[in-house]
């Protein structure tokens, strides 16, 4: 009896000191997991950003799921699956898809453009220029595509290039042209899969932004900023693009207009880890930490980051505050 | 014993039944008439079954060489065409795709065929097969070893040829076990995802249009095509051990 005595004893003393212990170690910025939802085209950026940050807060676990926009808002929004952070490249699907149920704010951080990639093995590669590049893509042979509209903005943002292209060529049906060179079965659901195609000969021209081409070290043709969707000057004009895209329920529609590629990041309302969501946020909004690994990678952040209204940016944390300005 | 048969009853079919009443009626008919599901669960079918059957003329002799003779090196093979059941199945599209590639002599000389495997039924049958063979070879290999080789030779020694012992002897005493191959291979190549997904994302399988509906539209929408799949693949299923069942019966 007194021995299962002692060993109860033992238990208690062992237990309390467990409980006691992390409750003794003091509370040092972030820490845990931050599971962070973002746009493929920022993998490359974020990766180096997710290294960065650990090495400054080594307690700190980030893991990182990359996809089409669209598809990761969803996650969150449908299927309910648990993140602290979503980095969009388009801040219109943020706003659409998770304001006001998933979050109260939209930061607008980083720009892009797309650029029509290739290889030095792509057919016509010697050729392509930017006065012929809508002949080359109609040629019978040609292998081209684009990520899923449905899944991804780069998607529909590729689609809109080539409306835009139709209206600043002035040269009418050009859109159906191309699209009827272009079967289903060169549309991937995640434009950054499409490197891989182009990589291995699989493709021959994809449509993908310019920081991807860049950090994948691709060819790429630069296309005039009426059409290229990277100047919010040309807004006016990129307003003429319109494609439908795949709403919530299979067999209905939402319309997306055009406009420049504007990525905006968000903190998630029922994030599993909010300090240290709020902690990287902080890391990824400031010039030195986050914005310049974006610049570096070839995709020049805004600069102010910005909030479109006082009103929201009074919903930031306090930490964000000094880091974001309200400018539309 | 009974615990451990409730355990295993109890992880094989709670999910299924959950998928099988998880949909309302209404939508189970709804998605059923959308012509791009039924699209998909036909290309799943008939791409597995195109799979199966080159599983079936390429891998019996392979089996049949396996279970018949021993030589230097045979360890080496056996363990060779279980690979592809131990390699990741993303990592197998993209070896796929990487051999087929425009880089690679082999994605070369498809190239000027004119064969296409990315986004295409060729590729996606192309990876169903090698995900698919080893289960057939396993399976009727089994069959081969399991009937005595004297059978044959005695064949032989009465003058029938290799051919005519095959099919003779060997087969009526085995085709049970390739059939059994066959449903394995089948069914291996129904499920088949991370690597079609990798090859060709379009044409749409069963499978990848589950896991689509799921990113893009949730739970509730994707669940109806895998029910559908389940009962499809079940009735293909029920219907093969049937054939295999009924021979048994006759005298």
């Amino acid at each position: 009896m007194s021995l299962v005595k002692n060993r109860l004893v033992g238990f208690a003393l062992i237990a309390a000191l467990l409980v006691a212990l992390p409750a003794s170690a003091p509370a040092a910025g972030p820490s845990g997991k931050i599971i962070i939802f973002h746009a493929g085209s920022l993998t490359v950026p974020f990766a180096d950003m997710e290294k960065a940050f650990e090495a400054k807060h080594p307690v700190v676990d980030i893991l990182r799921e990359a996809g089409g926009s669209t598809k990761m808002a969803r996650l969150i929004s449908e299927v309910g699956k648990p993140a602290d952070i979503m980095a969009s490249a388009d801040y219109v699907v943020i706003d659409k898809t998770l304001r006001p149920k998933f979050c109260d704010f939209n930061v607008r951080f980083a720009t892009n453009q797309l650029v029509l990639c290739y290889t030095d093995t792509s057919k016509f590669a010697a050729e392509i220029n930017p006065d012929n590049w809508y002949q080359i893509l109609q040629r019978k042979g040609v292998v081209w595509g684009h990520s899923d509209p449905n899944l991804d903005p780069c998607g529909y943002r590729s689609l809109m290039v080539l409306q835009l292209a139709e209206k600043f060529y002035k040269q009418p049906g050009l859109y159906q042209k191309l699209l009827d060179n272009r079967p289903q079965a060169n549309i991937r659901p995640k434009s950054v899969e499409l490197v891989n195609l182009l990589k291995t000969g699989h493709m021959d021209y994809a449509w993908e932004y310019l920081s991807v081409a860049v950090q994948h070290k691709l060819k790429y043709l630069k296309l005039p900023a009426e059409i290229n969707l990277g100047d919010y000057h040309q807004d006016d004009f990129y307003k003429q693009a319109k494609v439908e895209v795949s709403g919530k329920k299979p067999g209905t529609k939402i319309t997306r207009t055009g406009q420049s590629c504007t990525y905006g990041v968000t903190l998630i309302k029922q994030a599993p880890n909010k300090a240290g969501a709020v902690a990287f946020l902080a890391y990824l909004l400031s010039k030195d930490g986050g914005l310049k690994i974006l610049a570096d990678q070839g995709q020049p952040p805004l600069d102010p980051v910005r909030v479109p209204t006082a009103e929201m940016k009074a919903k930031l944390p306090a930490e964000l505050q000094g880091l974001v300005q309200v400018k539309d | 014993m009974a615990a451990s048969t409730a355990s295993v009853l109890l992880l094989v079919f709670l999910p299924l039944v959950q998928m099988l009443i998880g949909s309302s009626p209404g939508l189970m008919w709804e998605t059923i008439q959308d012509k791009d599901v039924l699209r998909a669960i036909w290309l799943s079918l008939y791409a597995s079954g195109l799979a199966a059957l080159i599983s079936l003329v390429l891998g019996t002799p392979f089996a049949y060489l396996l279970a018949r003779h021993d030589f230097r090196g045979k360890k080496l093979l056996e363990s060779a065409i279980d690979l592809p059941i131990m390699i990741p199945h993303p990592v197998i599209g993209i070896a796929i795709l990487s051999v087929a590639g425009a880089h690679h002599p082999v994605g070369q000389f498809l190239a000027w065929l004119g064969v296409r495997i990315m986004g295409s039924v060729t590729g996606l049958v192309i990876v169903l097969t090698f995900v698919g063979l080893p289960f057939h070879v396993s399976a009727v290999r089994t069959g081969f070893t399991a009937v005595p080789e004297r059978l044959e030779k005695v064949s032989r020694s009465l003058g029938a040829g290799m051919t005519a012992t095959f099919f003779r002897v060997t087969l009526p005493l085995t085709w049970r076990s390739l059939l059994i191959g066959q449903i394995m291979c089948l069914a291996r190549a129904i499920s088949e995802f991370g690597a079609v997904v990798i090859v060709a994302y379009h044409p749409m399988t069963a499978p990848v249009m589950i896991y689509e509906r799921f990113t893009a539209y949730g739970l509730k929408y994707s669940m109806p095509v895998a029910a559908w799949l389940i009962i499809a693949s079940l009735i293909l299923f029920v219907l093969l051990r049937w054939v295999s069942a009924a021979r048994e019966k006759r005298p």
